[in-house]
């Protein structure tokens, strides 16, 4: 059951009245059940993962509140902490076949195990550090890690930021629910209009490139750009808006990413609630302790950052490149950053509004190099179309999208129109119904469902970033 | 000179603005150009110049120019 199935709306619809029909106090229980069904429905013993994480996670934070002993609160500490990763490791390098002796493991879904296993040790390592009181009531901390809008794909949450909102419980909003529900038909515009069709024109070169060189290439890489944005990015709107219709603000995850003037600049709006984790909980430990190596201790825990940030999206040398090239991109601009200033200065272009535009360029080239060995199937595929992508062949427009006849050309025609004006303007990142107001805001409305049910591609299902 | 008008000297240094003027509540956001890079810069200069060495737990829970105030003056006694 995924967010763009009928199946999700109906259960999403249910639950909503069903909680508005619940008594306050027992809201969260209702919940934390919904939640668990929603889990069970992808598959059955996913919900005994979630709740083996909650239970370790939750008494190891309650264990290191009722002790005064230093050396207990630490092995709590470290034995959640652990447990955790192990756990983690084994459903999904196991389920992916890389362990030895896991071979029972290798059918197993693992969707969202990473993401909540990483906000239950965000949990845990903020109790250490003395940032979050322990979550005493198990059902609220269960629910934190189990609210169904975030529980496939994120926003992975802080404890600071989750657990509050759902102690308090919330009348019923209409203007929340209105912009709840318009957040999640945006999302859902994104997913089946913007990100499938363009998943079918990747998917088609991606999956047989030795057909292919020049300018599919390259089109198709751009398009997986789009692609892989507009199924990540409709997903988190589908989850806000419906977090939102509960009275439940999760954390945004997209800042108009390909807007980024730099690596760095990209990173604080691409997947933005895993960036500050990686951030937060590897980059600067491994920064501060290394502060006497100056410049290159700063690159070197870069490095290593982005390598671990590629292994947890798969344990693969594509995964592990595509980390290490944002990896070094990051390195060289700690090197280079500080003559930046001076070098734009000596041009004569640092107030030169084209500078803007050539950083934003030269960043989305970057991200999208390392977007060919995310998307590639292989190691051996990466590196055939970086090999092939020159000489740019060019072809007949239609042959080059391969669409048949005039309703296919008008319908990519109106996407790619779409995509370019929701890219590029900050004002539509929350949705084209927003430029419409007053009595023209339905006409928006009509316009976004007419648009999704005609030109939607509904047999896709699956998002992208679920397999992480 | 209290610690206050030293670490507002370091911020002016580090990030290369003398119309930075420091408050309790100011946060990385307030400040332009201070991101993860130049934190690290920030901290070896306030250890530099107060002679004084934060451990990793002290370090990581700093939220705002007001714990790291706290942290410096803690340390100093610490020292002292």
């Amino acid at each position: 059951m995924t967010f763009s199935s009928p199946y999700f709306w109906l259960f999403l619809i249910s639950t909503l009245a069903l909680h508005h029909l619940t008594p306050e106090r027992w809201r969260w229980l209702l919940l934390l059940g919904a939640s668990y069904l929603f889990y069970w429905w992808q598959a059955p013993y996913l919900p005994l993962v979630l709740a083996a994480i909650t239970a370790i996670s939750y008494l190891c934070g309650i264990g290191m509140l009722n002790t005064d002993s230093g050396f207990r609160r630490g092995s709590l500490f470290w034995g959640g902490v652990s447990s955790c990763i192990l756990l983690l490791a084994l459903l999904k390098y196991g389920s992916a076949g890389l362990l030895p002796g896991t071979s029972a493991l290798q059918t197993m879904v693992t969707i969202g195990v990473s993401y909540y296993t990483f906000q239950a040790l965000s949990y845990l390592i903020d109790i250490r550090l003395g940032l979050l009181p322990p979550e005493q009531h198990l059902g609220y901390y269960a629910l934190s890690l189990a609210f169904f809008p975030k529980l496939l794909q994120g926003p992975i949450e802080r404890g600071n930021d989750l657990l509050p909102q759902l102690r308090t419980g919330k009348p019923f909003d209409y203007l929340a629910v209105r912009s709840g529900l318009l957040l999640v038909a945006w999302g859902l515009f994104q997913k089946v209009v913007i990100a499938d069709r363009l998943g079918m024109y990747v998917d088609t070169v991606y999956n047989n490139l030795h057909a292919y060189q020049g300018l599919p290439l390259l089109v198709a890489t751009y398009g997986y750009a789009g692609q892989i944005y507009f199924d990540f990015a409709g997903y988190t709107s589908m989850a806000i808006g419906s977090a939102r219709l509960f009275g439940i603000n999760l954390t945004a995850n997209f800042n108009q990413p390909y807007l980024a003037t730099s690596i760095a600049d990209f990173w604080r709006r691409w997947h933005i609630s895993f960036s500050r984790w990686i951030l937060d909980y590897i980059f600067k430990p491994l920064q501060l302790g290394w502060r006497d190596w100056g410049a290159t201790g700063t690159a070197l825990a870069l490095l290593i950052t982005f390598v671990v940030s590629g292994l947890w999206h798969g344990a693969s040398w594509n995964f592990v490149i595509w980390g290490m090239l944002h990896g070094i991109y990051m390195a060289c601009s700690v090197w280079y950053r500080p003559w930046q200033k001076k070098l734009h200065n000596w041009l004569g272009v640092s107030k030169k509004p084209l500078l803007k535009l050539w950083q934003i360029g030269i960043t989305f080239q970057l991200v999208c190099l390392a977007w060919v060995f995310f998307r590639a199937n292989s190691l051996d595929d990466a590196l055939y179309v970086l090999q092939h992508l020159w000489p740019l062949q060019t072809e007949p427009l239609q042959g080059l999208l391969m669409i048949k006849g005039d309703r296919e050309l008008y319908i990519t025609t109106l996407l790619l129109g779409g995509l370019m004006t929701t890219v590029l303007f900050p004002s539509l990142k929350h949705g084209i119904h927003t430029l419409f107001t007053g009595r023209w805001r339905w006409a928006a409305y009509y316009l976004l469902v007419l648009i999704i049910l005609v030109c939607g591609i509904f047999h896709q299902g699956a998002f992208l970033y679920g397999r992480f | 000179m209290t610690h206050r008008d030293q670490l507002n000297t370091i911020f002016q240094m580090v990030f290369d603005d003398d119309s930075i003027q420091i408050h309790e509540a100011m946060t990385a956001n307030d400040v332009d150009g201070w991101d993860s890079l130049s934190h690290v810069n920030l901290i070896c200069a306030v250890e530099h110049h107060f002679n004084i060495r934060f451990n990793q737990p002290e370090l990581l829970v700093l939220r705002n120019v007001g714990d790291l105030l706290h942290a410096i003056g803690t340390k100093l006694e610490q020292v002292a």
